[in-house]
């Protein structure tokens, strides 16, 4: 039943039709934990209200009932990452708790401290629940046990991916080295490597790159056989190692397109970081090793700089913004400016392997963050099919999840540490600049906005298992596909919620999006979505499914006249032509 | 002979060429001159052309303007340098030049910026065609706007055949330039306690209101006679639109008579009560005192032209957001729009009637009235309505375009975007409410840049008054028999066929429009510090 699915509510209050009835929608296995009366919700927008809080496994669910239409807060514990009292109880016994979230808002309540000091503050069994990791509870994605009439764990086949991109051919091989994760344990047990180099000398090339993460394909031009490859730094240090297999390898890249003499290093870091990564043992490729390579840095940032700007971000959006300085505050902090670095990295890339004919090789330090941002934009540049709802699924699932992006890490599923140094909203941003990429090209995407803010808003929710763990290796140990449900079930059991009715599919069309911060927007309907004022005022949403109706409904009467056409066409040529086989009614003549 | 045919510009049957000069080189990169053009720059009485050599006959979609022409009233500054001898001079008209030019930079009104290289063109030709740009960018009298040439032909061509010309060649937009249009108007807003009043015919009361408006029928023509000299250029009162609740939108000017003031007002305010279905109070709202003049206008656009175009790329990118929230223009379309808000919400919420005092009643007014209607009334958001609102509001009420818009570069002073800034109000409005409006962005657009095409009755004028004179005057020079029109049957801008083929024109549909039923945009809206640039604006 799809209704008793999960929603994403986009709106932060929402409206329930009938007051009198208890509206809370449960999910399969979802069950209340605790719930308060007379707690206040303090509502940056409207001011207090008052209501009742209940915590379940999943959510936490405020329903306000001193107020006309009666609404409430319904939000996923997943999107919490942070929960606290505030001060001391006030004369009347009054307690303050705050509760920071992942999706860019916080929530302060006010509730009396429980008279009877044995019984838990509802307060206490949210922070319990809220993050299940630091109190050794599993996460509710390993409960949740909805059917869906798809299975979404389906969807990403490695092997079919490079077969629809012509793969293996002459050039590129499947190894098998890493099948059990032996050679690097944050990549896919599929590699696929240039022909010409062996296992063992993989092996020795994983020693020379960080966290042995080798040059593997990611894609490969249909046309010029231009490939764009991913990996990891070099292991350089300050005395400039080489390895002269690494060395064979990029080389051997090179060779594999016979279009160009040439092969280009996009090393995301600004130049300076990653000459400081030398003292660490890692670095770059010098130009002296790697003949016919050029090295390109693209000065993108690392994840702790990114957090700071989102924390800027957020301060400058939530709760309340400041109109008359909006422009330049929203300037002062750089978010534009980084999303803008990227899609530049990623112009860059694709320019090269389209406009260029030229085979790349993408890293950043341990090719996990800035490199799965960088490939899977250039790739959604250069094929049309990671513009589908289905290739997108894809490219997620493959330059993102089986290539280790560190999503436990970066995202901190249901761990109470808020302060972690690792997190880092990564993710957040890839979905930003493909955001701003629909902006551009409207038509080219077969999916709507809707659905880039459903994978944010379930990449915290903890309801799915896809976003869960660092790693490929780490999923199947955790035989994540096996108990719980992939957001790609839900979403494609109703796709007509993602469709984008502007879509038109031209297959061979690469997209050069303008990088300029002239063109760049915030993306208002994400990131200020709390705040009643920004809301959009028009449900376009409901309009471009009434354009998808009206589209299906063209596209059946075209084909019936079709049809009308074609019949009369034969049965017209058949009646001309007078076949002799069929008995053709006489034509009775009256004189 | 082909190839001759390449090397001819492309005129209007009433265009001649003035100068010319060969070998002239188009700047089109900023950094290298690979992709530049050689060809020919000719100065007609209409445009600046530039015929490329190489480059092969486009098909090129703009009915009027080639690819690489540049109406002359799109000239805002022209700019000759000599590199070898470090010298530069903004010319006027009929000015001398007593260098010869090695470049020609022109400054346009759409923020274009053009330069023309004469390394290899004759120096004297070279000299000659910038002067004669200069002369004919700046025309001595409004008659020589292209605007005259272009129908004093036409009805010499087509006067032998039809008895006149058609007005606005069968058009579906009202004009408001006779009284059916106001009727109808009155009927389709409910309005029956408002009347058409024809005192005006001839402009004997006013100089600056249009022949036929609407006033409170309580109000008698013989107290407007009264009232008249009361009022800045004795602009009687006008009235704009009625909203469904039965409250009406005014618009003022000043009473230019202190001593008569308090009675003037208490009278006109007293007259629009008695309109009003509940006998409600008046509003007035001080425009002068809440929005920025039209000086403020003009300079946020030139800080905004300067960050756009003039600023170097790297420098203005770099701090885009804080340069164009420096310029002002974001402010000040967000002032507009929360203005006309505010007026929605006496009209819709508390039910009165609302006057929009504005010392001339020709800048702000135009804006706020227009916003407030399209905000209210879906009925204005499709596309015929939203021209005809332009007529009701700007061309008819007297918004002075020939001054606005500087098309004789006499007076910097009076030159400001007010309609610029009022379709990317609009635009933002369109942004918010992506299908309530039937036209799309693309029309905004080309509705701007219609105001540097001068043959249009809509942006030639400051009243409809001044039309008719000059009509008169220019008919009678030319001896053209204007039968029985009051004055020349210039194109509207709305005679969209004037400029673009049926099909280009389906650009202006927007896919997403719902069509009438859609209700008030306003509510709890105006967000207008979304960062983007208007397009409109650009």
């Amino acid at each position: 039943d799809r209704s008793s699915g999960p929603r994403v509510s986009d709106t932060e209050l929402r409206v329930y039709k009938d007051p009198s009835k208890d509206e809370l929608p449960l999910l399969p296995e979802e069950l209340v934990q605790d719930s308060a009366k007379d707690v206040t919700y303090i509502c940056p927008f409207i001011g207090p209200v008052r209501g009742s809080l209940t915590v379940t496994n999943y959510r936490l669910f405020f329903r306000c009932t001193d107020r006309e239409p009666v609404f409430g807060l319904d939000l996923p514990l997943g999107g919490l990452s942070r929960v606290e009292k505030i001060g001391a109880a006030s004369s009347r016994g009054d307690v303050s708790y705050g509760v920071v979230c992942k999706d860019m808002r916080n929530l302060r309540f006010v509730h009396k401290e429980p008279e009877n000091s044995l019984k838990k503050s509802v307060f206490e069994v949210l922070m319990k629940f809220a993050f299940p990791v630091s109190n050794n509870m599993s996460l509710f994605a390993f409960e949740y046990k909805q059917v869906f009439p798809e299975n979404g764990w389906k969807v990403y086949d490695p092997l079919a991916e490079y077969k629809r991109q012509g793969l293996p051919n002459e050039s590129w091989r499947i190894s098998k080295v890493n099948d059990h994760y032996e050679l690097c344990d944050s990549y896919p047990a599929t590699l696929f490597v240039p022909v010409t180099i062996t296992d063992e000398e993989l092996r020795r090339v994983s020693s020379f790159r960080a966290k042995g993460r080798i040059p593997v394909l990611s894609w490969i031009h249909p046309e010029s056989q231009a490939a764009v490859v991913r990996a990891s730094q070099t292991m350089v240090g300050q005395n400039g190692r080489r390895c002269k297999e690494d060395e064979k390898l990029l080389q051997a890249i090179m060779d594999a397109n016979a279009q160009s003499h040439k092969l280009f290093i996009f090393d995301a870091r600004p130049s300076v970081n990653a000459a400081a990564n030398k003292m660490k043992g890692g670095g770059f490729e010098s130009e002296d090793a790697y003949q016919n390579a050029e090295l390109v840095f693209l000065d993108i940032h690392n994840i702790h700089v990114m957090r700071e700007s989102l924390r800027k971000l957020k301060d400058v959006v939530y709760p309340n913004i400041e109109e008359s300085h909006w422009l330049s505050n929203l300037e002062s902090t750089h978010w534009l400016e980084h999303i803008k670095l990227i899609l530049a990295g990623a112009l860059r890339i694709a320019d090269k392997v389209e406009s260029g004919k030229t085979s790349v090789v993408v890293h950043c330090s341990d090719g996990w963050d800035r490199t799965p941002q960088l490939t899977s934009l250039a790739l959604i540049m250069l094929d049309s099919h990671y513009r589908t709802i289905r290739g997108f699924q894809i490219l997620l699932e493959k330059e993102w999840l089986s290539f280790g992006h560190r999503f436990q890490q970066r995202v901190g599923h249901g761990d109470k540490n808020h302060t972690d140094a690792d997190r880092s909203p990564i993710f957040l941003q890839f979905i930003d600049c493909v955001w701003q990429m629909t902006r551009q090209f409207p038509a080219a995407f077969e999916f709507n906005e809707y659905f880039l803010i459903t994978i944010l808003d379930h990449l915290y929710s903890c309801l799915f298992g896809t976003f869960l763990c660092n790693s490929e290796q780490q999923r199947l140990k955790e035989e994540v596909p096996k108990r719980t449900v992939s957001l790609w079930s839900f979403v494609n059991s109703q796709l007509e919620e993602f469709v984008n009715p502007l879509y038109v599919h031209y297959p061979s069309h690469v997209l050069f999006p303008t990088v300029g911060i002239r063109h760049l927007q915030l993306w208002v309907s994400y990131y200020i979505r709390w705040n009643p004022r920004m809301r959009p005022q028009e449900p376009v949403h409901q309009r471009y499914k009434e354009l998808l109706a009206k589209r299906a409904e063209l596209q059946k009467r075209v084909e019936e006249l079709q049809r009308e056409a074609a019949n009369r066409m034969a049965s017209s040529s058949s009646e001309r032509a007078g076949s002799p086989t069929r008995s053709i009614t006489p034509v009775q003549t009256f004189v | 002979m082909a190839f001759c045919l390449l090397y001819k510009p492309v005129l209007q049957f009433c265009e001649i060429v003035v100068n010319e000069a060969n070998f002239v080189r188009k700047c089109i990169g900023a950094e290298s001159c690979q992709d530049d053009l050689w060809g020919k720059l000719v100065c007609t009485n209409f445009k600046v052309s530039f015929i490329a050599h190489n480059s092969l006959p486009r098909q090129c979609t703009h009915r009027l303007l080639g690819e690489h022409d540049i109406p002359l009233a799109c000239v805002e500054q022209v700019v000759t340098v000599n590199d070898v001898k470090g010298k530069q001079k903004i010319l006027g008209s009929n000015q001398k030049l007593k260098f010869n030019p090695t470049e020609l930079i022109l400054y346009c009104k759409d923020f274009r910026i053009i330069r023309f290289r004469f390394d290899e063109a004759g120096p004297e030709s070279a000299k000659k065609v910038c002067l004669a740009i200069a002369h004919y960018s700046h025309p001595a009298d409004p008659q020589l706007l292209f605007g005259f040439e272009y129908v004093g032909k036409a009805y010499n061509k087509i006067y032998m055949r039809v008895n006149g010309v058609d007005p606005g060649g069968g058009l579906q937009t009202p004009l408001f330039d006779c009284s059916s249009d106001w009727d109808r108007e009155i009927k389709r807003t409910g309005a029956s306690e408002w009347r058409v009043c024809t005192i005006n015919q001839g402009y004997f009361i006013s100089p600056s209101l249009p022949e036929f408006f609407v006033v409170p029928v309580s109000l008698a023509d013989q107290d407007l006679k009264q009232y008249a000299c009361c009022f800045y250029s004795q602009r009687i009162p006008l009235w704009c639109w009625n909203h469904s609740s039965g409250s009406a939108l005014v618009r003022m000017s000043n009473i230019s008579d202190p001593q008569q003031q308090r009675k003037v007002e208490q009278r006109i305010s007293s007259a629009i009560t008695k309109s009003h279905p509940l006998r409600s109070d008046v509003f007035k709202s001080d425009l002068d005192k809440n929005l920025p003049n039209i000086q403020d206008i003009q300079a946020a656009l030139l800080k905004l032209r300067q960050i756009c175009v003039i600023d170097s790329f790297e420098e203005s990118e770099e701090k885009w957001l804080s340069s164009l929230e420096s310029s002002r223009w974001m402010e000040y379309v967000r002032t507009f729009l929360r203005h006309a808000v505010e007026v929605v919400y006496m009209l819709e919420s508390r039910h009165v009637s609302v006057i929009l005092l504005e010392k001339e009643d020709r800048d702000l007014s135009c804006v706020i009235s227009c916003l407030v209607q399209l905000m209210c009334d879906p009925h204005c958001r499709s596309l015929h309505s939203f021209q005809g609102l332009i007529q009701k509001e700007w061309v008819m009420a007297g918004h002075r375009f020939l001054d606005r818009c500087n098309h004789l570069k006499r007076n910097d002073k009076e030159e400001s975007p007010v309609f610029l800034l009022f379709l990317d109000c609009v635009w933002q409005l369109w942004n918010q409410y992506p299908a309530a409006f039937e036209f799309t962005e693309v029309y905004l657009t080309v509705l701007g840049d219609s105001m540097w095409v001068p043959v249009f009755s809509t942006f030639l004028f400051n009243c409809p008054r001044q039309r008719a004179e000059h009509s008169r005057d220019f008919a009678s020079s030319k001896s053209i028999h204007l039968g029985q029109d009051q004055a020349l049957c210039f194109p509207p801008v709305w005679d969209w066929s004037q400029q673009f083929s049926l099909k280009d024109q389906t650009l202006f549909n927007n896919p997403l429009y719902v069509g009438k039923i859609a209700t008030c945009v306003q509510n709890g809206t105006v967000k207008t510090f979304t960062h983007r640039r208007s397009k409109v604006s650009c």
